[in-house]
């Protein structure tokens, strides 16, 4: 154990910023002081940061900092979900494609490569404007555009191995295929597929707050970096706080997960060193 | 290596081209615009800089392609606030009508027959004499067309026609109505009647229509050199036979700005020159504290407001619409949350309007506690500790469909804070304006915002129509007869507007308007918003006379000038 975290600094120091970032979301209330991100006085509309205001004010005078605060639970959630519903599919559907091949694999990976043909953003904006403007339908819209990766991956990996002889051997012992999948085939493909699980989460969370920024996520009241970017857009030269703090939310977790997604790299596939 | 030099310097070319393509897709100088307009003799812009002459680069929103009146509402407005067209009479700021193309007119004692004369020496932009026959020809093509449904505009609505006769040997057109007006000068300011030069045989049933939309001919100071449909920018150069006085300006390129905080920043680059209607309180309220600029601020005509449903919770539980509009605080939403774009009002036509404002009372002005009252008192109260009331056992959630425009999704927000403290859950739906239109129109609402230009014929029975015939069922609606989306019924209002819509007396119909505006105050009918005050902002050292008018379909004129 010792050794084990001698020889990973980075990735502890990472794992303790994104717990940091976990816990502030989990003790929002606490952190706010019991601050309703949703509720503001008219009144009080814009106000620089102060003793009062830590972030100042938003035009609804809403407290900036309970919001950014509170938009780490909607941020994280929101991301976690993209990140846990792509990851299921992508892996489910690789393999099966991986071990079936032939026409599920046909099938599976035409469908992917459908879905690959169009540019990402631009689909999910498409399907967040069908599907209504909402953060659980901007979470569908861009888990249906992101799966593909996935997919292509855990095909890939299962293919590696599919025609080893332990797994002909297996088959010719009686093993049952969903035993094969579980026991040879998922293994094999979870330690990549869960690296570039935790290398997408920053991008998941910069493609949620891009559509609540453009109107096709989180809907106003909610506390969302993205939308309150938005909101903040009009007033970039009078209240620039309505943007700072936001935007400084938004890349400071983003590149917290980021880090973390590559000294997990090095944990799990040391191969690079 | 040389090789991969080449495509660098390749990749680095290509992109360099095509941030300059994304930058310049709607440029508002000489040469951009050219590029997206349409071909042939070049763009307005550049003749007119190499003539050295004057050019006005305005940036503004751009309601349509079309300037054809007959076309719709957006495409008949374009044309007037783009000085392309005119109509026989213009409104002043006060509202008063004044003489344009028409110079004198009479009235029969029955107010139905109507006959104009037509100023002499009044011509079309193509130099074609715009007499009594060609008003004639013009007014006969628009009720022609906009029965079929070729065109949408609606002129019936405002003034039902029985005939249009030129005499022009007299030069005056005789109008003569199915009903008697009380004054039909005002609605013929309306932009739906604007004077075209009509191409063609207007009495063809085959004349193809639609392609009057974008060449149309007018008498206004300007001429549209091109129109992108695309970019929805549009070239337009000086009318050269102008009746009016001097064309100030060569050319104008007018630039579509839709998003308000450009319109800002294109103006503090000198991008463009005149913009229009700025609604981010503080770009307006930099631009203003900045002697480079000019700012004109005026309050319009035009109500913001929500209308209530009243085949929804809110219509059948008259103590929690009550609390609802106490609950608000208009004053602080028009000050603040606004930033001053809106004047408060709680009736449903502007104050500055010659409606006695100042007779009308409101019973449910802003108070919290009161509000509280009224729903403890009728017992919608919270009993399971949620923070949000509920009735008869359910947790209220009312439905507030807003869309972005001027400012109203700012209510709506603000209101679902104001109405939380009341411990009332709001559920806002910021959509798009066809949306919230046909949910409006399906019922699909507690509260609908929307924004009204409240006297566009000079007097308000368009407007007040919305609260009218509630008890006329569905019918009314499906065949268009009416606008009552709320379903509000009271047929005190309904007798009200009837006797407005028959009388010709003028000090008795504003009588009646007073009235009809008291009931809706004192039934909670409508929650008003404010009334919204238009702006015109340009740059002080490049454009002179660039005032606001009180009525929103004027903007482009002779007056608006270089410096």
């Amino acid at each position: 154990m010792n050794n084990f975290m001698k020889k990973n600094k980075s990735f502890l120091f990472f794992c303790f910023l994104v717990l940091l970032v976990v816990l502030v979301a989990v003790f929002a209330p606490f952190l706010t002081g019991g601050q309703d991100p949703t509720e503001g006085i008219l009144a009080n509309a814009l106000q620089k940061p102060s003793g009062e205001h830590w972030f100042g004010t938003d035009k609804m005078g809403r407290d900036i900092f309970a919001r950014v605060i509170y938009g780490t639970r909607t941020s994280l959630t929101a991301a976690l979900s993209v990140v846990a519903i792509i990851f299921t599919v992508g892996t489910v559907l690789g393999i099966l494609a991986g071990y079936f091949g032939g026409i599920a694999d046909a099938v599976i990976m035409r469908f992917s490569d459908m879905m690959i043909s169009f540019p990402g953003m631009v689909l999910a904006i498409a399907i967040a404007g069908i599907l209504g403007a909402s953060i659980q339908n901007a979470v569908l819209a861009v888990s249906m555009v992101s799966w593909t990766k996935y997919a292509r991956l855990a095909r890939s990996l299962v293919l590696k191995i599919r025609h080893r002889d332990y797994v002909a051997a297996a088959v010719v012992t009686g093993s049952k295929t969903p035993y094969i999948l579980m026991k040879y085939m998922l293994p094999n493909a979870l330690p990549t597929l869960v690296i570039t699980g935790a290398t997408d989460i920053g991008g998941m969370m910069l493609e949620l707050a891009g559509l609540s920024f453009l109107g096709f996520g989180a809907q106003a009241p909610t506390p969302e970096w993205g939308l309150m970017l938005n909101e903040g857009r009009a007033y970039m030269a009078a209240a620039p706080w309505l943007m700072i703090f936001p935007g400084l939310a938004i890349f400071l977790v983003v590149v917290v997960f980021n880090l973390f997604g590559d000294s997990l790299r090095d944990v799990l596939d040391p191969r690079d060193e | 290596m040389r090789r991969s030099l080449l495509k660098k310097m390749l990749a680095f070319g290509l992109t360099g081209a095509l941030t300059m393509g994304m930058l310049t897709g709607c440029g508002g100088e000489g040469a951009d615009s050219k590029a997206s307009s349409d071909s042939g003799s070049g763009s307005a812009t550049e003749a007119a800089a190499d003539e050295g002459g004057k050019h006005l680069n305005f940036g503004c929103y751009v309601y349509s392609t079309s300037y054809d009146p007959a076309e719709y509402q957006n495409a008949a407005w374009d044309g007037t606030r783009h000085g392309i067209v005119e109509c026989l009479f213009k409104f002043k700021d006060d509202l008063t009508v004044d003489y344009n193309i028409c110079d004198k007119y009479e009235v029969s004692d029955d107010n139905k027959t109507w006959t104009f004369h037509i100023r002499d020496g009044v011509k079309f932009s193509n130099g074609n004499d715009c007499n009594a026959q060609a008003v004639a020809d013009s007014l006969n093509r628009l009720y022609t067309v906009c029965a079929t449904d070729k065109k949408s505009s609606t002129p019936e609505t405002y003034l039902e026609m029985d005939s249009i006769v030129a005499d022009a040997d007299a030069n005056t057109v005789t109008i003569v109505t199915k009903q008697p007006y009380a004054d039909i000068t005002s609605i013929l300011c309306f932009p739906f009647y604007a004077i075209i030069d009509v191409e063609g045989d207007t009495s063809d049933a085959e004349h193809d229509y639609t392609a009057d939309s974008t060449s149309v001919i007018g008498t206004g100071p300007y001429v549209i050199k091109s129109m992108d449909e695309t970019t929805k920018c549009s070239e337009l150069v000086k009318n050269e036979n102008y009746w009016n006085g001097e064309v100030p300006y060569d050319s104008i390129s007018v630039i579509f700005i839709e998003d308000d905080s450009t319109k800002a920043s294109a103006l503090k680059t000198g991008d463009i020159d005149l913009t229009e209607n700025i609604t981010t309180a503080s770009d307006l309220e930099e631009l203003s504290g900045d002697d480079n600029f000019y700012v004109s601020k005026t309050p319009g005509m035009r109500s913001g407001f929500a209308y209530v449903n009243f085949n929804g919770i809110l219509g059948k539980n008259e103590a929690l619409r009550q609390a609802i509009f106490k609950a608000v605080d208009g004053q602080t939403l028009c000050d603040v949350t606004v930033g001053g774009m809106y004047t408060y009002g709680p009736a449903v036509l502007p104050s500055t309007l010659s409606y006695d404002y100042e007779s009308l009372k409101n019973d449910f002005e802003y108070d919290v506690e009161g509000a509280k009252k009224l729903l403890d008192d009728a017992g919608i109260k919270d009993s399971d500790g949620d923070g949000f009331r509920e009735l008869d056992g359910e947790k209220i959630t009312l439905q507030y469909i807003t869309y972005t425009n001027r400012c109203l999704s700012d209510f709506a927000e603000a209101i679902q804070i104001s109405l939380a403290e009341i411990g009332i859950d709001v559920n806002v739906t910021n959509t798009d304006s066809d949306t919230e239109w046909n949910m409006m129109q399906a019922g699909e609402y507690d509260l609908c915002d929307s924004n009204w230009t409240t006297v566009g014929t000079g007097e308000p029975s368009a407007f007040l129509k919305n609260w009218y015939g509630g008890d006329k069922g569905s019918e009314f609606y499906v065949n268009s007869q009416g606008t009552n989306y709320c379903w509000y019924e009271n047929d005190e209002y309904d007798k009200l507007y009837d006797q407005y819509m028959a009388s010709t007396d003028l000090d008795e119909r504003a009588d009646l308007v007073i009235k009809m505006e008291q009931i809706l105050i004192d039934d909670c009918a409508v929650l008003v918003h404010g009334y919204y005050n238009s702006s015109f902002l340009s740059n002080a050292s490049k454009v002179t006379g660039a005032d606001i008018h009180t009525v929103d379909y004027y903007w482009l004129s002779t007056e608006i000038a270089p410096k």
